[in-house]
């Protein structure tokens, strides 16, 4: 598998090299085997066909005088040529006049053939007319050992082990002479990998030869000094805007501070010296002066009020939020108890779910909370049979909460304007508001990362369902 | 019982009729000792400026401390008297608008051993500060004595 699909550069050359250096070495030995075969082929039969002349020429005479023994003289002078298995003279008119063959199992042909060479077997045979002065004597035939495939067997062997030695020393070269172009290519990726770990951009490769390597190098350095620069530009622009967005966030929090400080203080002076005029002065005032004092008392307040929650729906957005394990039951059971001793005439069932926990903001949870019941509590105070539920929705994640009510409800038509600031479905007289709690609530759900929506019907109640997580 | 005075240190005049207001309604007759600003509340506490030559051995049975003040404000004189050995037992009672919760850690940090956030509400401002003139005045037994 490794050789297959090779991890690194040097394996890759490696591999090149070792499939160059076999293909070459195949074409050379498969050429130089071609070569010496056909060579072989072509001289062994020019010499067997030389000895068949010289055969023809010899025993010419003893044809053309009949003398079988001189025949078969000649031919038994051929045990000098190992190589030749078999010799025949055939007569003018075919017979087998006279033959030699150390092996005696071989038979000879009956009838001589046309003149020519062929190959029989792993035999090369002859046959060749005896001529003399235009008169055909008769035939020679020889069969001689033709050693092509033995010839080609060692070859191939040859041919393997110097291939095996060839490829053995390509190796070792290329292992040792890949590191002229692996050695550049490995520093440029040494430095990339360090560039990504250490996010270090003042980091360089070392040009390290001329080649494309080398300018891959050169490129690669350009890149880090631009990436250098952007970096450097992006964290003063950080810097920079970190920096404004600090100084605007301190103006904000003097801003508020003397908000909560010194738009109240006035109004702590109207209502007190309102509330002077009608102890100091009972006498004096007629009702309807004391009516208009009364007024300007509650419009005070009511102004106070809606300092007060300004400030708080700032504050959710300023300060940090400190995640923790939160019992929401506990939270809601104090949030009820506190409403119960306000209001202590009130007739409301309220039913909490046990067992209600999440993760959030100790502090703000808390104000949501407040904000949700405290919603629940007022807009059934008009309702016959007052019912409050605080639970959670079994299935799905993340976890939803609820806060359900058979109050007064809404028209889910001005559902979009219920979580604006100042944004109000009910007029104050009716219920008492500022506007601003659930704007609070929604900015709280967001803080966490979770969000706020409601069901209602007008008359029939409200359900305001959260989460503290991110949906999915 | 007469020489168990209060130190107001407030500089919003209607602040300070309302609070002297309260305190009356809450019945209590004590003297009361108005300073404007927290410079003026450390030179009548170490004798300095203008009230130089005090009798330092009359101190304050509590002080009324805001702490939004001109010059030094509330928490640097908290600061101040709490590095006192003199006054480092007088009960110091801070009132203020502020409803930042940074500024009432500084305060109990401080040593202030009374928070009170002034309602815009005269009713609710009044309980409060007659409930803790109380408190400080004939409840709490000073550490003086």
């Amino acid at each position: 598998m490794e050789l297959l699909s090779p991890r690194s550069v040097r394996q890759k050359l490696v591999g090149l090299v070792l499939v160059a250096t076999l293909a070459a070495i195949l074409v050379a030995i498969l050429a130089m085997i071609a070569y010496d075969l056909r060579l072989y082929h072509t001289s062994w039969i020019a010499d067997l066909e030389t000895q068949a002349e010289l055969v023809a020429r010899t025993s010419a005479p003893a044809l053309a005088f009949d003398d079988a023994r001189v025949a078969q003289e000649n031919l038994e002078l051929l045990r000098y040529r190992p190589k030749v298995r078999a010799a025949a003279l055939y007569d003018a008119r075919g017979k087998l006049f006279a033959r030699f063959a150390p092996d005696p199992e071989l038979t000879f042909p009956s009838m001589p053939e046309a003149d020519g060479v062929r190959l029989d077997g792993d035999d090369l045979v002859v046959f060749k007319r005896i001529v003399n002065d235009r008169e055909t004597l008769g035939t020679v035939y020889l069969r001689a050992d033709y050693e092509l495939y033995d010839r080609l067997l060692g070859y191939l062997g040859i041919a393997a082990v110097v291939l095996v030695a060839a490829m053995l020393v390509a190796y070792f070269l290329s292992r040792v002479l890949q590191a002229v172009v692996t050695r550049p290519l490995l520093a440029i990726a040494d430095v990339a990998r360090e560039v990504t770990e250490k996010r270090n951009f003042s980091l360089r490769a070392q040009k390290l030869s001329r080649d494309e390597i080398g300018m891959l190098a050169e490129g690669f350095n350009t890149m880090l000094a631009e990436m250098e620069r952007l970096n450097a530009e992006l964290e003063q622009r950080v810097r920079e805007r970190t920096a404004q967005l600090e100084y605007t966030n301190r103006e904000l929090e003097a801003f508020c501070y003397s908000v909560s400080h010194d738009l109240r203080a006035p109004l702590r002076a109207i209502d007190g010296f309102s509330q002077a005029l009608v102890e100091d002065f009972p006498k004096e005032l007629p009702e309807a002066a004391q009516r208009f004092l009364s007024r300007i008392r509650s419009s005070t307040q009511r102004m106070g009020q809606l300092i007060e929650d300004l400030l708080n729906l700032s504050q959710v957005s300023r300060v940090s939020l400190e995640r923790q394990e939160i019992d929401i039951t506990e939270i809601a059971k104090q949030v009820t108890a506190d409403l119960r001793g306000r209001e202590p005439e009130r007739r409301i069932e309220i039913s909490i779910a046990e067992g209600l926990r999440a993760e959030g903001d100790p502090r703000l949870l808390r104000a949501a909370i407040e904000n949700l019941v405290g919603n629940a509590w007022k807009f059934t105070s008009k309702t016959e049979r007052p019912r409050v539920e605080i639970g959670a929705r079994r299935e799905g994640a993340p976890p939803t909460f609820f806060v359900r009510d058979n109050g007064a409800g809404f028209d889910m038509a001005y559902a979009a304007k219920l979580f604006g600031a100042f944004q109000r479905l009910h007029s104050n007289t009716d219920y008492p508001g500022t506007g601003i709690g659930l704007a609070t609530v929604q900015r709280i759900m967001h803080r966490h990362g979770g969000r706020i929506w409601a069901d209602a019907q007008p008359g029939k109640g409200a359900v305001f369902f959260f989460t503290l997580e991110p949906d999915g | 019982m007469a020489e168990k005075f209060i130190l107001l240190v407030e500089d919003d005049a209607d602040d300070e009729e309302l609070t002297l207001r309260a305190l009356r309604q809450a019945k209590i007759a004590n003297e009361i000792v108005i300073v404007r600003d927290g410079s003026e509340a450390v030179d009548f506490l170490f004798g300095r400026g203008g009230h130089a030559g005090r009798d330092l051995s009359r101190m304050p049975a509590v002080v009324l401390l805001d702490l939004k003040l001109p010059k030094l404000d509330g928490l640097d004189v908290l600061k101040l008297m709490r590095e006192d050995r003199r006054m480092a037992l007088i009960p110091v009672v801070v009132l203020t608008s502020s409803s930042e919760e940074e500024d009432m850690l500084k305060s109990y940090r401080f040593g202030a051993n009374s928070y009170v956030r002034k309602p815009v509400e005269f009713g609710a401002f009044a309980s409060a500060v007659s409930q803790l003139g109380i408190y400080w005045m004939l409840v709490n037994e000073s550490a003086r004595r």
